[in-house]
Parts: structure tokens; C-alpha cells; sequence
């Protein structure tokens, strides 16, 4: 495993306090100094001074990537012991074992932030904070790992990369390591999907089958298109890139690709404009998307339940560890 | 030193005698199926364990313990020309010869961790002795297993103290899961049928009745230590016919659960 503090050096203490925000000075000096330093590309560290916006902000962006890594572990998770060989049973196990070890890696960028894990896992379990739609989403069969290994943790990806280079320095670290070991789930995916593509009659129907369903919540994934104008976390170079710019490089990347294997996507309308070079598309179902990640997708009651009920079951554990006080 | 003798004098691949065939397999069945399906059980924590560093170790153990049963049935592969993912997965349930203690379902945080510390303490006995055998391909890979059990034996003790130290829930379920699970931890180094001749040829070094007296001298004076003490053994899990046999409700469902893919069509391609 890499430590995410070796891909890229962090200032020393000393040289960061030279820093104009993070000297003495009214709060609109530092403000201004502080968006000046962001917006020409500077990095900002856990104890650099900041805008409430700013920590709020990226708090609420990394806490909602936490969240969808960990609630992402449940809908695979059921089918660990399903893997049908050796090979895919191991496979499947670490690459759930990372989703885990991202949710750790992510819930610790949060907490540097000010919020404990534990009041962000209460958050998440109450309905107070959101994870990603394509978790509120049953898996009924084996092709279903193959897709979501291939395409779901292709589409993250998408935005993971443009997030490695985050203005906030720990989460940037974080997700060079996290898109490193996610392009091998996509590779795992691949495989599994190929070899269904390539097998029988009844393994193909059973890959379209999920393609065909699956692939309405891809298209919501990253969200209707936004006016980048008014977008706070891109004007923060939180992220760099709008919905819209992330569902067309997705489109482009793996519209081929699946259509390569002879598989089809439920999507008349689904073609290149020569044009514009852009994807044109049905338009997704955005009122289907605030429904689910508000909690009504149809998974998203029994995903919440089950978590509920396993930390309950494990409470005396923690309490065990941490003591009863922090194991809420 | 005659253990090291034994090793350099030892049975070449494909130099087996065809007597020895059935009982090598037996045994190689036996360690496979117990990582196998201690693997299996201990991968359900994957996602649900109490904390997130313990999710990340806990399927650190599971994977570990699945890549040696894949190594095991890859050795008995070559041994029957036959297939790992074939033998691991197309059997009746009978078949398979996982030993009493792993048969149990994986319970809770305590039993898993329980178990897991019995089996790791039997495991590492066996597997010391089976560094020697005399079938070079079995102690090569003994010798890279036994790296990784380390690590395990490492976790599991931490685990034990740390339950066993803390008053109330903790012991209380700690003592619970001894009490059920304790009589078949033996059933790890039970004698196999047809243990007389793997000793004779040293394919099986040291016998099962000495392994069990080393395990016992071994664990008795760390849970001693703690104020507990293992549960005498079930008759059943010392007994060849019983101790790999009669598999329970919990094995059955896992059974159910890891075939409903492949059982789909068993001679697809998964």
C-alpha cells in the first residue's frame, strides 16, 4: 500500500507559516489572500487557515465520498461468497477490501476537518448526508459484479482522476492513490464481463440483462449539468470538471468498449455528434435520481437497515477498543 | 536435523509411490478444505466488521487463507490431473473434509476471533511439521504459507487478550464461544485415515497424537495466563471417521451460498 503522504511532499510547518493567510491579520486579509492563493493554484493543507465555506465545503464533498465508498461495499459485498472460482473469490474480496480501506482513507481527510467518523457514520445511517445513486440499487445476479467493477467503478474514476489534483492537498494525495488501485477493479470488472460476453447463451443474456439495467443510474451518476459560472467547489478548484464534462468522457471511453464486445446499451438515442464531438443521449431521469439519493432508491432502505443493524451487533466491540464514550 | 535429512533425501514431484497417492491427497484435501472454508466464513466480515482498520485486517486474513487453500488444491490438482477450481467447488457437500472446529458458522466478533486463534495456534503446529515432509513440492509450500500465519497468529492473540482482559461483555462472550467451539479445536490435528502410512513414508513427519500433545503445551499456559482453559475435546473431534465428517447447518448454508453461481452451470466458464 502506498502512503498517500509519499506521492507528493508536504511543506514543512515552517515554510506554510510564511504563508500570507496563515499569519496574523484581519479575517478579510486572510480571506482574500487565501482566494488568491487557491485560485493561482496553490495547494491548502489540513492546518492551513480557511473559509468556512472552503471547509465546509470540501467537508461535505469528502464526507459524501466516504460515505458512497463504504455504502459501495454492500450491494458486491452479497456476492463474496457467490464467487463462482478461486480466482474471482479472491479478486472480488480484495477489491471490496480496498472500497474499505478507501472509506477509512477518506473518513480520515473528513475528520482532519473537524467532523468524527462517528458523527458522520451517525449522518449517514440517520438519512442526514447522501452517498452515490448507484448504491441504492438491488444486485440480483453474477453479471451484476461484472458491471459494476467495470462501468460503475469506471464512471468514479472518471472523477477521481480530475480530482487528483484537488486544491486541497490530503484529499488530492489520497485519490492518486485510491484511482491507482480502482483501475485495477476495472480491469477485474472487464474480465468478468468478457468472459460472460464470451460464454454461453444464458451467461451473455445475463450480462446484457444487467447492462440493460444498470445503465439508466450510470448515466445520472455524475449529475444533471450545472452552470460552472455558479459552481462553488469548481470556482475552490475543489474539483475541475463539471457533470457534464464527466459523463462525456465517460461516454467516450466505454461507449466503444462495450460496444466492442457485442453487448447493446438501452439507449436509442446514444451517438457521437460529428459536430460537436459531443455524446448526444436520452435525457437521463433526474427526478429518479433526488429520489434515490434521498433515500428512496429501491435498495436504499435495506442498505441503511443492514448497516444499522451490523453496527449494532458490533458496538460492544468498539466499546471494547475505544472505550464506551467514543463508541457511539 | 533428521527432519532436515528427511527433507534433502525427499519425494520428488512425479516420483510418488501410487500406495501413497490416496493418502497424500487426503491430506492436502484436509489443509485445503480448512482454509477453504475458514476463508469463506471469515470473509463475511468483509464490509460489516466493528471497525474500518478491522474490516481492512480482517479480509487481509480471509484472502490469505483462500490463496493457501487455492495453492493446496492446486497441488492436489497436479497430484489427480485434475482442476483447483473443480475440486474446491464441484463436490457434493460430504465431500468435503474441512475438520469440526471450522464447520461452525463464523457467530460473532468473539467466536471469530476464538476460533480463528485455536485454529491458527493447531495450524501453525501442523504446519511446522509439515515444513519437513518429505514431498518437496507440500513443505515448499508449507514454507510460504507458514510466513503469512505468522501474521495471523500475531492478530489472533491480540484479539484474545484483549477480550479475555476486558470484564462484562467482552469475557463473557469470549467465554461462550470456548465453550462451543473449544472441544473440536483438537479436531484441526486429528489423525486422517490413513495417517500410519503418511508417517512411514514422513510425508506427515511427526504424528497427529504428538502434534496435539506440542499444541496443548503450547496454548496452555497462554490461556492459563489469561484465567481460562480450553473445554476437554470432544470425542468426535479426535476420531478419524468424525473429526472431517458430518459437516453442519452452518457449512451446509455456506455450501448453498458459494455454489448458487457456478451451480448454474458447472461447465460454463465463470
Amino acid at each position: 500500500m502506498t502512503d498517500p503522504l509519499a506521492l507528493d511532499p508536504v511543506l514543512p510547518e515552517r515554510e506554510r507559516s510564511r504563508l500570507p493567510f496563515n499569519q496574523e491579520r484581519s479575517h478579510d486579509e486572510r480571506y482574500r489572500a487565501f482566494e488568491e492563493h487557491v485560485l493561482a493554484g496553490g495547494k491548502v493543507e489540513a492546518g492551513d487557515w480557511m473559509p468556512d465555506e472552503y471547509r465546509t465545503s470540501v467537508l461535505r464533498f469528502v464526507e459524501m465520498h466516504a460515505n458512497s465508498e463504504l455504502m459501495g461495499v454492500l450491494p458486491e459485498r452479497d456476492w463474496i461468497l457467490r464467487a463462482p472460482t478461486l480466482r474471482r473469490k479472491l479478486a472480488l474480496t480484495a477489491k471490496i477490501q480496498d472500497e474499505v480501506g478507501h472509506a477509512q482513507l477518506l473518513y480520515r481527510v473528513a475528520e482532519d476537518l473537524g467532523k468524527p467518523r462517528e458523527a458522520m457514520i451517525d449522518d449517514l445511517l440517520a438519512g442526514r448526508t447522501k452517498f452515490h445513486n448507484v448504491f441504492h440499487y438491488p444486485t440480483r445476479t453474477w453479471a451484476d459484479i461484472g458491471v459494476i467493477a467495470w462501468l460503475v467503478d469506471a464512471a468514479a474514476i472518471v472523477a477521481q482522476q480530475a480530482l487528483r489534483d484537488s486544491s486541497y492537498a490530503p484529499y488530492a494525495r489520497t485519490m492518486k492513490k485510491i484511482c491507482w488501485e480502482e483501475s485495477v477493479h476495472i480491469m477485474h470488472g472487464r474480465d468478468v464481463v468478457v468472459t460472460l460476453a464470451a460464454g454461453t447463451p444464458a451467461q451473455r443474456a445475463m450480462v446484457q440483462e444487467a447492462l440493460d439495467r444498470w445503465w439508466p443510474p450510470l448515466m445520472q451518476m455524475h449529475g444533471p449539468r450545472s452552470d460552472r459560472a455558479k459552481d462553488r467547489d469548481l470556482y475552490w478548484r475543489i474539483k475541475a470538471k463539471t457533470s457534464e464534462e464527466l459523463r462525456q468522457e465517460f461516454l467516450g471511453i466505454y461507449v466503444p468498449r462495450v460496444r466492442e464486445l457485442g453487448l447493446t446499451l438501452p439507449d436509442p438515442e446514444l451517438r457521437l455528434d460529428p459536430d460537436t464531438h459531443q455524446w448526444r443521449y436520452a435525457e437521463p431521469d433526474w427526478a429518479e435520481l433526488r429520489s434515490v439519493v434521498t433515500g428512496h432508491g429501491p435498495a436504499s432502505e435495506a442498505r441503511i437497515g443492514f448497516r444499522v443493524a451490523q453496527r449494532e451487533e458490533t458496538r460492544w466491540v468498539r466499546e471494547t477498543i475505544l472505550g464506551p464514550v467514543m463508541a457511539a | 536435523m533428521t527432519v532436515q535429512a528427511g527433507r534433502r533425501a525427499g519425494i520428488e514431484p512425479g516420483a510418488l509411490d501410487s500406495a501413497l497417492q490416496a493418502p497424500l491427497g487426503e491430506l492436502l484435501l484436509a489443509l485445503a478444505d480448512d482454509d477453504f472454508v475458514l476463508g469463506f466464513a471469515d470473509s463475511e466480515w468483509t464490509g460489516i466488521a466493528p471497525h474500518l482498520e478491522e474490516d481492512v485486517a480482517m479480509s487481509s486474513l480471509a484472502q490469505d487463507e483462500l490463496g493457501h487453500a487455492s495453492a493446496y488444491y492446486g497441488l492436489l490438482a497436479g497430484l489427480t490431473a485434475g482442476d483447483a477450481d473443480r475440486i474446491a467447488y464441484d463436490r457434493p457437500a460430504e465431500a468435503f473434509r474441512h475438520c469440526r472446529l471450522v464447520d461452525h458458522g463464523r457467530g460473532d466478533w468473539a467466536r471469530t476471533m476464538t476460533r480463528r486463534w485455536l485454529y491458527d495456534t493447531a495450524n501453525a503446529v501442523r504446519l511446522e511439521a509439515l515444513a519437513g515432509s518429505t514431498d518437496r513440492l507440500l513443505a515448499d509450500l508449507v514454507v510460504k504459507v507458514r510466513r503469512e500465519e505468522t501474521y495471523h497468529l500475531l492478530h489472533g492473540e491480540a484479539w484474545l487478550e484483549r477480550l479475555a482482559s476486558h470484564a462484562g461483555e467482552p469475557r463473557r462472550r469470549l467465554l461462550e464461544a470456548l465453550e462451543l467451539v473449544g472441544p473440536d479445536a483438537p479436531s484441526v490435528l486429528a489423525p486422517l485415515p490413513d495417517e500410519a502410512a503418511l508417517v512411514a513414508a514422513g510425508i506427515q513427519p511427526i504424528p497427529s497424537v504428538e502434534l496435539i500433545e506440542r499444541w496443548s503445551a503450547r496454548i496452555g499456559p497462554v490461556l492459563a495466563g489469561l484465567g481460562l482453559a480450553l473445554p476437554p475435546a470432544a470425542p468426535a473431534a479426535l476420531d478419524p471417521a468424525t473429526a472431517r465428517s458430518g459437516h453442519g447447518p452452518a457449512f451446509l448454508a455456506l455450501y448453498t451460498e458459494f455454489s448458487l453461481v457456478r451451480g448454474l452451470d458447472r461447465a460454463a466458464t465463470w
